[in-house]
This record gives C-alpha cells, sequence and structure tokens, in this order.
C-alpha cells in the first residue's frame, strides 16, 4: 500500500517535471508529426486535398534513381564528416582547455565559422576558396601542384562541403569544453599522486568521464548530418549539382516538396529517413551501454 | 557558496525578465493582429500584396503601394516580400496554409502550378467589368496571363530574352557584332570566331543547353514548328529536336566555344555580379531584356547592346511574351479591391513613375510610351528591344503538371552530356523516357 | 576560482618524464623552456587566421564599394566606406535594421528563457527521477528530433494559423517554453546524469524535496550545460531563418536574419555592400554574447559545487 503511494506519488512528481515537455509534444510536436506520417500515404500537392495511394510513395523510392543517389551521398557525408568534425573539435577543446595565455580569445575565435551558419556569405566564400583560381589552387600552385574546379567537380564538390562542415566545429566543440570542465580536479590529483602520467591521465580520467558528452555529441551529429540541408543548398544554390554529387537527402527531399509540389512523396521520404536515424540511434545507443560510464 | 548565489540572482533576473517580456510580445501581437484584420466598424479593408526583390525594388513598390493607398483611403495594403527563393517557399506554405495574400506577383515558371491547382482567381470577370482595364494590352499581352482560356494573371512587365554582348569589347578584339536578326548558324560562327579572338581560358557564351526548358530551348523547338507543350499539356516536339539541340552544344563545346561541365557548375550558382559574363569569361550570354541595365552597371568599358535570338532561316519565330505578373489567389476575402490594386499598379501614371521598367516593359501600350521619357539608356535599349520582339511573339501554351519535375530531368541530362557522362542519344533516351512517365 | 585551474594544477613536478615532455611541452611552466610556448601560439594563431579569413574578408567587403567587392583583387579596400552600413542600416520602408535588431532580441531572450527552464525541467526528470514509460518517452523525445522540417512546416503552419498566431513571435516563441528543443533536453540529461550520486543523496537526507533539489543543487551544477544551452539558443534562434521567414510576413516584425535576405534576389539585382555590412553587425551581439558566456562553461563551478 505504502509502496503503490510512493510509485504514485515518485511519477507525479517526475510528470511534473515532465509537463511543459508533454503539453508541447501533444500540442506542438506530434500534430504535425502524424499530419505528414499521413501525407505520406498520398498524393498531397499541398494546394489541393490529399490523395490515398497507401504504400506507392514508399515503393517508387526504391524506383527513383536521384533518391538512391541522394541516399548514397548522405551516407557518405555522414559517415565521413561525422567522424572526422568529432575528432577535431575534441583535439581543439583539449588543445583549448589548457593553460595557455589568450585562451578566451583563441576559443572565441575557433567558434567564428560557427557563427556564420548558412549565411550567403559562405557561399560566396566557399567559391572564393575551392573555385578554379581559389585561394587552395592558388596556395596549390605555389607547391607546383595544379588543382581543379573543386566545387564543380563532381568526384570533388561533396569534400568541399565535408570540410565546410568540420569547418564549423564550434558546437561539439563548446560542449566537449562544457564536459571536460566538469571533470573534478581531485580525480587528477589523486592520478597524480599515483604517478599517473599526462597519457594515463587523458585515457583512464578524462575520456572515460567524458564518455557520456562524447554520446551526446555523436548521436546529435548522426542525426543532424543525416538531415543536413543548408550547406548543399546554398553551395549548389539547391541544385545538388555538379551531377546530383551533392544532393543531400534533404535536399530532394526539398525539391520534391517545394519544387516540385509533390509534399506526399517527400512526407514519405521523410518518415524513411527517420526510420533509418532511429535504427543507427538505436545501435549508438545498444553500444554505448559497453563503452559510456556514468557516474551514478 | 558565493557563486551559487550569484547563479540565483542571475536565475531570478531572467525569470523576471521572461515575464516583462513575455507581456512586451504580447502587446506587440495585438497590435499585428489589429493590422492584419480589417477593423470592425469602418469600411476599411485591408488587403496583403506579396512580391520578390531586392531592397530597391522594394522602396519602389512601397513608394506605389503609399500612392495607391491615398488614392483609395478606404484600402490599405500589408506589404510581404522577399528574395526570389524565399518569396516561393513562402507563397506555397502560405497558400497551403490557407493563408495567402490578396494580390501575389507571379512568374511563367510557376503560374500554371498554381493555375492547374486552382490557387489563382480567374480575373475575366474584372477585366470584363472594367475593373482592371485591359483595353491598352496587346492581345497578345493579355493571352500570355491566361492559362486554359482563364484570365489568371495581369502583366505589370513584359520582357524578352535577347543575346546580350559588350559592343566595346568586341570592337577591342577585332569582332563584328552580330545582326539583330541571325540565325543559328551564324550564331555557332559567331562563338567560334570570337572564342578565336579571346585568349585560351575564356569562351563565346555560357552553357545553355540545359538548365530550363524555357527560355532557350523552347525558342528552338518553336522556330522548328513544335514547341515545349501541346495544348493538351503532352510533350511537344520530338527526340530529333532534342538531339539537334544538344549536339549543336555540345560542338560548340568540343570546340571550346561553350565551357565544360565543371567550369559552368561553378558559376551555376553565382550572382549576376560575379558570372561569367560579367566577369568576362565570355563575350556572349543570354539575358532578359528588363534586365539589361542591371548587366549595364557592371561594365564601363563599352554599352552592352542586345540582339535577337538566332533563329532558323526559313523557320518560325521563337518569341513568345514573358513577363512579371500579378494574380489575384482563390480564396482572396477581397477580390474586388485587389482587383483596383492591379489597376491601379498596371494602369496608372502615380505607380508607372515610379515603377519604369522595374520588371519589364509596362504591358499597357499607353504606360510604356509614358515611362519611355524616363528611362536611363540602357532602360531605352532594353524598351526598344522589347517593342520591336513582341511584335514576332506567337502564343505558348502553358505547362502541364509535373513539369518541375521534367524540367530536372533535362537539366540533369544536358549537364550528363557537358561532363562527358552521357552521350547526346543516350541523354535524349533518358529524356524522352522521363517525359513519358510523368506527362501521362 | 582561476580560470585555468585544472592544466595549471597537472603541471607539477611530478610531469617531468620525458616522453610528456615531448607530447606535450606546452605545459611547463618554466621560463626558460617559452619557445615551444611560442611555437604553440603560432600554430593556434595560424589555424585561428583559417578560421577568421572568412570574418575579416566579408568585413573588409563591408567598407568597399559596391562595384569594388568582386572586381577588384585586393583584400583590403581601395576607397574605405561607411555608405554600406549607412545604406544597410536605413534596412527598408521606413524600418531600419535597429528594428530588426530589436524584434531579433525579443526573439532569442524568450527562446533562452524557454529552453533553459523547460528543457531543464524534462531533463531534470529524465536524468535523475524514476517513473513509468521513461525509456519510451525518451525514446519519442529523440525521435521528434529525426524529421526533417521541410515536411512538418506545412501542418505546422495550418495549426498557427487556425490559432490565428501567424505575424506574431508566438510560433517562434511558445515552443521553446514547451522544450521542443530535444537537442538540449538531452544535452543536460548528459550532463545531469554525470553528476555525483552522493551529492544529491547528501542532500536528500538533509530533507529537500526534488523541486528543490532541482532548483538549488542540479541547477546551480548545471550551468555549464546551462550556459551551453543559452549559447547556443542564442546563435541558432539569431541564424535560424526559415521559420521566421514562414512566421513573420509584416516588415515591422522582421528579424535580423529575415532582414539580411532582403539585399540579395537571386533573381535581378542584390546589395552585396550592404549585405557585408549587416551581416558584419549581425555577427556582434553572437560575438559579445560568446566571449561573455563563454568563460561560465570554461571556468564553470564544479569544483566549487563539488566541494561545496
Amino acid at each position: 500500500m505504502i509502496a503503490l503511494k510512493n510509485a504514485w506519488r515518485r511519477n507525479a512528481v517526475a510528470y511534473m517535471f515532465l509537463t511543459p515537455w508533454i503539453v508541447g509534444l501533444i500540442g506542438l510536436s506530434a500534430i504535425p508529426m502524424v499530419a505528414s506520417l499521413y501525407f505520406s500515404f498520398t498524393n498531397y500537392d499541398m494546394f489541393t486535398d490529399p490523395q490515398w495511394v497507401g504504400l506507392a510513395n514508399y515503393a517508387q523510392m526504391f524506383q527513383d534513381q536521384k533518391w538512391l543517389n541522394s541516399v548514397e551521398v548522405t551516407f557518405k557525408y555522414v559517415f565521413i564528416s561525422v567522424p572526422l568534425q568529432l575528432t577535431f573539435a575534441l583535439c581543439v577543446a583539449l588543445a583549448l582547455s589548457k593553460g595557455l595565455k589568450g585562451l578566451r580569445f583563441y576559443r572565441a575565435i575557433y567558434y567564428v565559422p560557427s557563427l556564420f551558419g548558412g549565411s550567403v556569405a559562405v557561399a560566396l566564400l566557399w567559391r572564393q576558396l575551392f573555385g578554379g583560381d581559389g585561394l587552395v589552387n592558388r596556395g596549390l600552385a605555389v607547391f607546383g601542384i595544379e588543382g581543379t574546379n573543386w566545387i564543380s567537380q563532381p568526384d570533388t564538390a561533396l569534400y568541399t562541403l565535408i570540410i565546410l562542415a568540420v569547418w564549423q566545429f564550434g558546437a561539439p566543440m563548446i560542449i566537449f569544453l562544457a564536459g571536460l570542465k566538469q571533470i573534478p580536479i581531485e580525480l587528477y590529483e589523486a592520478a597524480k599522486i599515483d604517478g599517473a602520467g599526462k597519457f594515463k591521465q587523458f585515457f583512464k580520467i578524462t575520456l572515460p568521464l567524458l564518455t557520456p558528452i562524447v554520446l551526446f555529441n555523436l548521436v546529435m551529429q548522426v542525426i543532424s548530418a543525416f538531415q543536413a540541408f543548408t550547406p548543399a543548398f546554398i553551395i549548389s544554390g539547391g541544385s545538388g549539382g555538379p551531377l546530383d554529387s551533392t544532393l543531400f537527402y534533404t535536399l530532394y527531399l526539398y525539391q520534391k516538396a517545394f519544387t516540385q509540389f509533390q509534399m506526399g512523396y517527400a512526407s514519405a521520404m521523410a518518415w524513411l529517413l527517420l526510420a533509418a536515424i532511429a535504427i543507427l540511434t538505436a545501435l549508438i545507443f545498444l553500444s554505448s551501454k559497453k563503452w559510456v560510464h556514468y557516474q551514478e | 557558496m558565493k557563486k551559487n548565489k550569484v547563479i540565483h540572482t542571475l536565475l531570478s533576473a531572467i525569470m523576471l525578465t521572461s515575464l516583462f517580456l513575455a507581456g512586451c510580445s504580447g502587446s506587440d501581437n495585438n497590435s499585428s493582429e489589429g493590422n492584419g484584420e480589417s477593423s470592425g466598424g469602418g469600411d476599411e479593408v485591408t488587403i496583403r500584396f506579396s512580391w520578390w526583390g531586392d531592397t530597391k525594388r522594394n522602396e519602389i513598390y512601397n513608394s506605389i503601394i503609399d500612392r495607391f493607398e491615398e488614392a483609395n483611403p478606404t484600402i490599405k495594403v500589408d506589404r510581404e516580400f522577399g528574395g526570389w527563393n524565399d518569396y516561393w517557399d513562402r507563397l506555397s506554405t502560405q497558400i497551403a496554409g490557407g493563408n495567402a495574400p490578396d494580390v501575389v506577383s507571379m512568374h511563367q515558371f510557376y503560374v500554371s502550378d498554381y493555375a492547374r491547382r486552382n490557387a489563382l482567381l480567374n480575373m475575366q470577370e474584372f477585366a470584363d467589368a472594367g475593373t482592371i482595364d485591359l483595353s491598352n494590352f496587346a492581345e497578345a499581352t493579355v493571352e500570355s496571363g491566361t492559362v486554359d482560356g482563364n484570365l489568371f494573371m495581369v502583366a505589370k512587365g513584359v520582357t524578352m530574352p535577347g543575346i546580350v554582348y559588350n559592343a566595346g569589347f568586341l570592337e577591342e578584339i577585332g569582332v563584328e557584332p552580330p545582326d539583330m536578326n541571325w540565325t543559328w548558324d551564324e550564331f555557332n560562327e559567331k562563338m567560334l570566331e570570337v572564342n578565336q579572338a579571346m585568349p585560351e581560358e575564356n569562351f563565346g557564351v555560357p552553357d545553355l543547353s540545359g538548365g530550363q526548358l524555357q527560355p532557350n530551348f523552347r525558342y528552338f523547338v518553336r522556330q522548328r514548328g513544335n514547341d515545349v507543350f501541346t495544348e493538351d499539356g503532352m510533350l511537344g516536339f520530338e527526340r530529333e529536336d532534342l538531339v539537334a539541340w544538344w549536339t549543336m552544344w555540345e560542338d560548340l563545346r568540343q570546340k571550346g566555344a561553350v565551357p565544360d561541365g565543371a567550369t559552368t557548375t561553378e558559376y551555376d550558382s553565382a550572382p549576376l555580379e560575379q558570372n561569367m559574363f560579367t566577369t568576362g569569361l565570355t563575350a556572349f550570354t543570354q539575358v532578359p531584356a528588363n534586365q539589361l541595365h542591371l548587366y549595364q552597371e557592371q561594365f564601363d568599358n563599352g554599352d552592352l547592346e542586345i540582339v535577337r535570338m538566332p533563329g532558323l532561316e526559313d523557320g518560325e519565330t521563337g518569341e513568345y511574351i514573358e513577363g512579371a505578373y500579378l494574380s489575384i489567389t482563390e480564396r482572396s476575402e477581397h477580390p474586388e479591391e485587389a482587383a483596383k490594386f492591379i489597376d491601379f499598379f498596371v494602369n496608372t501614371e502615380e505607380a508607372l513613375e515610379l515603377f519604369k521598367v522595374e520588371q519589364g516593359s509596362p504591358g499597357s501600350s499607353e504606360m510604356a510610351e509614358f515611362v519611355l521619357p524616363l528611362l536611363e539608356p540602357a532602360q531605352q535599349r532594353a524598351v526598344d528591344f522589347i517593342q520591336e520582339t513582341v511584335e514576332y511573339a506567337r502564343p505558348a501554351p502553358y505547362a502541364p503538371l509535373g513539369i518541375n519535375e521534367l524540367e530536372q530531368s533535362f537539366a540533369d541530362n544536358a549537364s550528363g552530356i557537358a561532363f562527358g557522362q552521357l552521350t547526346v542519344e543516350e541523354a535524349a533516351d533518358n529524356f524522352m523516357a522521363a517525359a513519358e512517365s510523368i506527362l501521362q | 576560482m582561476e580560470p585555468n585551474k585544472i592544466p595549471e594544477e597537472e603541471v607539477g613536478p611530478s610531469v617531468a618524464k620525458p616522453l610528456l615532455k615531448t607530447l606535450d611541452p606546452v605545459k611547463n611552466h618554466k621560463p626558460r623552456v617559452k619557445k615551444p610556448r611560442y611555437l604553440t601560439h603560432a600554430l593556434i594563431i595560424a589555424i585561428g587566421l583559417i578560421m577568421l579569413y572568412p570574418l575579416l574578408w566579408m568585413v573588409m567587403s563591408s567598407f568597399k564599394e559596391n562595384t569594388e567587392i568582386f572586381q577588384s583583387g585586393s583584400f583590403f579596400p581601395k576607397n574605405f566606406t561607411l555608405e554600406n552600413y549607412i545604406q544597410g542600416w536605413t534596412g527598408v520602408s521606413g524600418v531600419t535594421f535597429g528594428r530588426f535588431f530589436l524584434n531579433s532580441g525579443i526573439i532569442v531572450t524568450l527562446c533562452i528563457i524557454g529552453n533553459v527552464f523547460a528543457c531543464s525541467m524534462a531533463a531534470y526528470a529524465f536524468a535523475r527521477l524514476d517513473f513509468a514509460f521513461k525509456k519510451v518517452l525518451f525514446m519519442i523525445m529523440l525521435i521528434t528530433l529525426m524529421l526533417p522540417f521541410h515536411v512538418t512546416v506545412i501542418p505546422q503552419y495550418i495549426m498557427f494559423n487556425y490559432l490565428d498566431w501567424i505575424n506574431t513571435f508566438i510560433p517562434l516563441t511558445l515552443p521553446k517554453f514547451l522544450a521542443t528543443e530535444g537537442f538540449f533536453i538531452f544535452l543536460m540529461v548528459q550532463f545531469m546524469r554525470s553528476i555525483p550520486r552522493e551529492l544529491e543523496e547528501a542532500a536528500q537526507i538533509d530533507g529537500c524535496g526534488k523541486i528543490r533539489m532541482y532548483w538549488q543543487l542540479i541547477m546551480p551544477l548545471s550551468v555549464p550545460a546551462l550556459i551551453t544551452t543559452m549559447i547556443f539558443t542564442f546563435i541558432w534562434t539569431w541564424n535560424d531563418f526559415f521559420s521566421q521567414l514562414l512566421y513573420l510576413s509584416n516588415i515591422k516584425l522582421y528579424t535580423v536574419a529575415v532582414g539580411l535576405r532582403m539585399f540579395v534576389d537571386s533573381m535581378g539585382e542584390s546589395s552585396w555592400g550592404a549585405l557585408f555590412a549587416m551581416s558584419a553587425l549581425s555577427l556582434i551581439p553572437l560575438f559579445v554574447v560568446f566571449i561573455f558566456f563563454q568563460r561560465y562553461i570554461i571556468e564553470g563551478i564544479t569544483a566549487g559545487g563539488v566541494k561545496g
């Protein structure tokens, strides 16, 4: 009886804390999500009423060459850019958490690229850097290497976008920094007394205690990389060119929805993407039991 | 625990500000809602008007609206605007959301999407009643705003595409400028000639073989007696038309007069100030005449001249009317006032004095004459050109549903050729197959 | 608490092992090994310049005349002009950029407040409390992040239009008060889970209820995460133009992000100079906020908190 009462109380307190989120979930997030799920089974051109077509949209996808191509492009992008970006962010975070003079200043500088977001200026800039007579090629010319049109060659265009993603590494870096700061100093002091070196400290203290944050960054970067849209949109002007080599999944989805008015098809694409991300995220979480350490 | 105190004060302060700001934004909302709805008591009606453009155009349009409100004290016009892409994203969302502006700016690229999905109002009734006076509009101009016989758009400015070159530059490199009327054969020769006269890494003209189906390819097939679409929404040309078109461009590309795929892509999304022509990479380019003066601003070493799109010897004319238009949305609650506004916009000196040729030569011939003395030289040349070529215009059927997907296939296959990944024959096969499945 | 306490403590005499020296010579505080420090600085600055180049280029361009921006290859302006700033600030039809800054400021402030409180509450429940359906709800929370917004935007617009909230700040701010940003919930969950349990147990013995525990223990200990949330909310909301574009069509409600787009029209003319000038201005608040708050992330109060 008392146990039951306690359980009820425990739930009540927890749900009280969750109230805003639940209200938002039901009132704001759920309705559009369910609506889009419904659209995914229909032919919906946005202006007239949707017509039920069952699984036709889903079936059509697997015969759509452009869709298959966008899947390939996106997977490539996710599996290359996420590890690169996270490693880079962690290295910089480690370097910048040390006792150098003027650290605040450096940290601010390193965050600048991430402040730009998807500004038009970035597109202009990228052309300046990676275009035919861009800075990169001028730099290579010093070493006698002749570069190409990095942005506009189908073989290299995607990699310029990956570089862009790595360049905007500020968000995971800040989160790593915050995580590093939460590691109690006492642990290091104790380790030092035990005679542990820097290397050992990193692998025995820093990295294990940082794993919850690594998990967070990994999951969030995977989720957002799968949905990457802005970089390809601004740099290819929304086309996904050259030859669809930067046609990200969500860029194609956007074209389907807003240029070709096939919102039903776009919604089906979105839900398939959701399923893919969900599976991958679940796998990461499952594996996390092996490598993430909480202080509980 | 000194820090805890600091944090607490900080958090409490945030709470207080939040309450304060919540109040602020609340009052803000009320006031804006007040603007959006017609106020209960009076006869005042509010309509919404939406357009695309940059800040300069917005200044012009705002002034026109101010004058309209002055002349019609009972009608208030709420203004909405954005750049080209933003404009269409927002408009489609607004229409889907049942919150479309009353008067919207329309364009050939999109009108069939909107008209064929019942998003636009047939304005014939207002034209008949004279609310929108089209008596000074050329028949072809009025016609260009109809889809399947329904008047869905009224032209605020009409324009014609042409091939543009810098006269000063051609003289400098010793190349004769082309004739106003020239053929595709002459075009080819000229491109090769100018390419010879220019440095190695330069080209005659940007690659016009792909992109959208209109205007370039459309002119070509119309000259061959076909069109891209038939009246009943089927493909209006043959595979051989496509092969002839792409073969011509591939030939120029092989001879170095047209850039390869990578170079084209590099400049694909470049702004006007940075495109191939303005940066001097090509000697010619295709430009809608109303933009001639914008290009001229980029050149201080000679006048830009514009000639007709190349034609076919003994072929038909390719010309058809293009431009920027105004439409009323289907669900507008105040179509009458919206029509009044459109009439003011296209038919009064107060409006045209400001509009001039902002988005093309005025649709009304009377107004076109009125603005002529107000123009800069480059704009005058453009208007002369438009008026001369409009004479050749023939009606052009509007695209069927699915056009955007078809255009995508056209662009994809054209760039497949440009990158050397497809032969002309393969690309043509791909496109015809796509067309068959899309336009059933 | 000194800013860079951890590293300084790490750099004790015991770190004199040769391996470590080669690995990380920077660590040594003794004056005689100053040289490597300069090297590190030089390296950081060199990479920093790559990071900064775009910003510098934009600022330089903003002082150029419109025709010079694309035509000259020179990095520095030939004729220094403030015209772009004046023209840009003027805005459109009597609404200046000041108004846009104010609007963005209001929206951003509300979003920050919403995210900090609503997300931390949800995060506290997920991280520290036991309740029915916890795992399921957490999964749902993550799933809401996985749907591309292009397909939810239409139903959302219909919904907000039905509620008559178009052209108000409500569609942009209310969702944050209802913790719809799962990113921040998850972020705080990860941080809160790293707070040692013993602290809570100690507090529990003192008779601390869950609400007081959240407010007086967990919140102060989560300051790095909260500040991170503030910074990100600030930057992302400030830069987010798509939803602002859709929900605010009245120019008086325009924000900086939407205002910046007015200078560019891909179908015609663009005022690049004004765009760069206003873009540069719009980065200032971001930069200031970042500089001001980042020290709270880095310096945190962890050590103090844990010891207290």
